[in-house]
């Protein structure tokens, strides 16, 4: 097994162009109504193939429900969700969980070692037949490996936040998932921990969808290949993140960007 | 000057330790007291009974251990299963109004007198159900009010464990089962098992239930099977406090109380050094 990770030395430009036909993931009409309240009304995207997509908002939007509902932690919504061309209502909800990994704002370790959290989400005989080198393919594509690479026999909750993160993002990793949503991943790290993710994501970005709430415009332009605006659970504008930034099409979108804040 | 303004700033204070101290005292008193009495009627002879003749001495007090604690075990043995299966029914499919009508039923059930659950198992379990006064009948009657506090501590025990660690499970694709044996399972199991001795303890402590369906003054020492009725502690003290023209009888009534609060102190003890290491390494 190779001893060193191959460390990302540049950072990775994002893809510009990107091949909206070829998309997997479609949302029509999704609603959501959480204790009488509606929380999405009527969404309607359609994801690119790869790249960041960048979800971006006020808080209240609805950008972490969004996420919840596309892998089926909320069951409650009305509308239609496809990927690959099939209703995710049809879906086995475990295995489509394994194809759409979600990672949340704060890391999540379990109670074992490191090693024992990376194939956490495998079978029994999966876990058991695992090779070496998958376990370092996946903490190398999280930018884990050297920091954990002598310590893997010891507990996650003795890794700091940052690594935390990243041992939840390799968990995720190891699925070999088709699409990964986060929920801003970047929030609690520091701005080190903060750039090896971002750098780490941008590399992945070029093989399957990301799918990335952030708050930080500063970020998401810097990291995304296309934006999704949402405000008060609708979606008020979608288009690649340079036409975003630089001539936004909704004087709400010019709002948020300005002040942070929508007046929607 | 001086005096009155010191006297504001700790009146608070020192009126909060007024009303608090009787909460301390009294129980220490109690329990100086009862020591102070059982301890010395505590010895070989009369435990074992050997040597004594009287009231309710001759068989000494480790048949009524016996009893005491066969019934701890049965019922926690009895109730355990059911409380996890309900608190995780709970957390995993009760909708919200499901929640609110267990946990009514719950604190419902954890205010009904003991003495109402010990006519309950006479009828019930004792008479229509032909159970006799036994053992049995006597679990399942304290299984029936150890169960609120098993379910609620269980319910505490998952509360407990974070969201992002259960979100994170089904984000991996886990199921139910899954979440339940490698997420939940080792996290909540030192809360859980707190509360197990807490149960236990409590039915250590229950005499009334127990009178009705599970006990004999005496002629039974070590029940053959669980449709025999057993003598126990709890019960025991009560027949001989009734002696109380007998200062002999009374003062191994006292001794009996001290081996019952030692039980009973064991497992609460126990219960509150687990909770603490959990504690510990919860913040560690």
């Amino acid at each position: 097994m190779p001893q060193q990770l191959n460390r990302i030395e540049t950072v990775v430009k994002p893809v510009n162009t990107m091949e909206v036909e070829a998309s997997r993931l479609c949302i029509d009409h999704l609603s959501l109504q959480l204790e009488g309240r509606a929380i999405l009304s009527k969404l309607s995207t359609t994801l690119p193939a790869t790249g960041i997509i960048a979800l971006i908002g006020p808080s209240g939007a609805g950008k972490s429900t969004l996420l919840r509902c596309l892998n089926r932690l909320y069951e409650q919504w009305q509308g239609d969700i496809t990927w690959a061309g099939q209703s995710i209502r049809n879906r086995d909800t475990d295995l489509l969980r394994r194809q759409i990994g979600l990672i949340g704002q704060k890391p999540a370790v379990f109670p074992c070692s490191i090693r024992d959290n990376v194939i956490f989400g495998l079978s029994r005989q999966q876990r058991r037949a695992i090779a070496d080198e998958e376990i370092y393919k996946a903490l190398q594509q999280a930018a884990l490996w050297q920091e954990v690479e002598h310590r893997l026999g010891e507990p996650a909750e003795h890794l700091s936040v940052g690594q935390q993160q990243r041992l939840c993002l390799a968990r995720a990793l190891i699925l070999k998932p088709d699409m990964l949503m986060l929920d801003e991943p970047t929030s609690a790290l520091d701005p080190r921990s903060r750039d090896i993710i971002e750098r780490s994501m941008m590399e992945l970005g070029r093989s399957m969808p990301l799918l990335w709430v952030s708050h930080d415009l500063d970020q998401a332009r810097r990291i995304s290949n296309h934006i999704l605006f949402m405000c008060d659970g609708k979606l008020i504008e979608q288009s690649d993140t340079e036409s975003f930034f630089n001539q936004p099409k909704r004087i709400e979108s010019r709002e948020f960007m300005r002040w942070s804040v929508c007046d929607c | 000057m001086m005096f009155w303004k010191a006297l504001r700033q700790y009146r608070v204070k020192g009126l909060l330790i007024l009303i608090s101290l009787p909460a301390l005292v009294l129980p220490t008193i109690s329990l100086v007291y009862i020591l102070w009495q059982g301890l010395p009627a505590l010895n070989w002879q009369t435990l074992s009974g050997e040597g004594v003749t009287g009231f309710g001495l001759e068989h000494g007090m480790f048949g009524q251990i016996w009893g005491s604690l066969l019934l701890m075990l049965g019922a926690n043995v009895l109730a355990a299963p059911a409380a996890l299966g309900l608190a995780l029914f709970f957390n995993l499919y009760a909708n919200d109004n499901t929640q609110r009508t267990i946990f009514t039923l719950l604190h419902l059930l954890q205010s009904i007198p003991p003495i109402v659950y010990g006519l309950f198992g006479l009828f019930v379990f004792v008479h229509l159900l032909h159970l006799g006064i036994s053992l049995l009948a006597g679990m399942i009657i304290l299984a029936m009010i150890i169960l609120p506090l098993l379910v609620l501590n269980a319910l505490h025990a998952l509360k407990a464990i974070s969201v992002e660690q259960t979100e994170s499970a089904r984000s991996l694709g886990l199921n139910d089962m899954q979440l339940i044996c490698r997420v939940w399972a080792p996290l909540a199991w030192p809360t859980m098992l707190t509360g197990q001795l807490l149960g236990m303890a409590r039915a250590l402590s229950e005499t009334a239930p127990i009178l009705f369906t599970a006990t004999v003054f005496s002629g039974v020492l070590w029940p053959s099977s669980i449709f025999e009725p057993v003598t126990t502690l709890q019960t025991h003290i009560f027949y001989l406090a009734q002696e109380g023209g007998n200062a002999h009888v009374v003062s191994i009534a006292w001794g009996a109380a001290t081996l019952l609060i030692a039980l009973v102190l064991l497992f609460s003890l126990t219960a509150l050094f687990l909770r603490r290491i959990d504690q510990h390494h919860r913040i560690s």
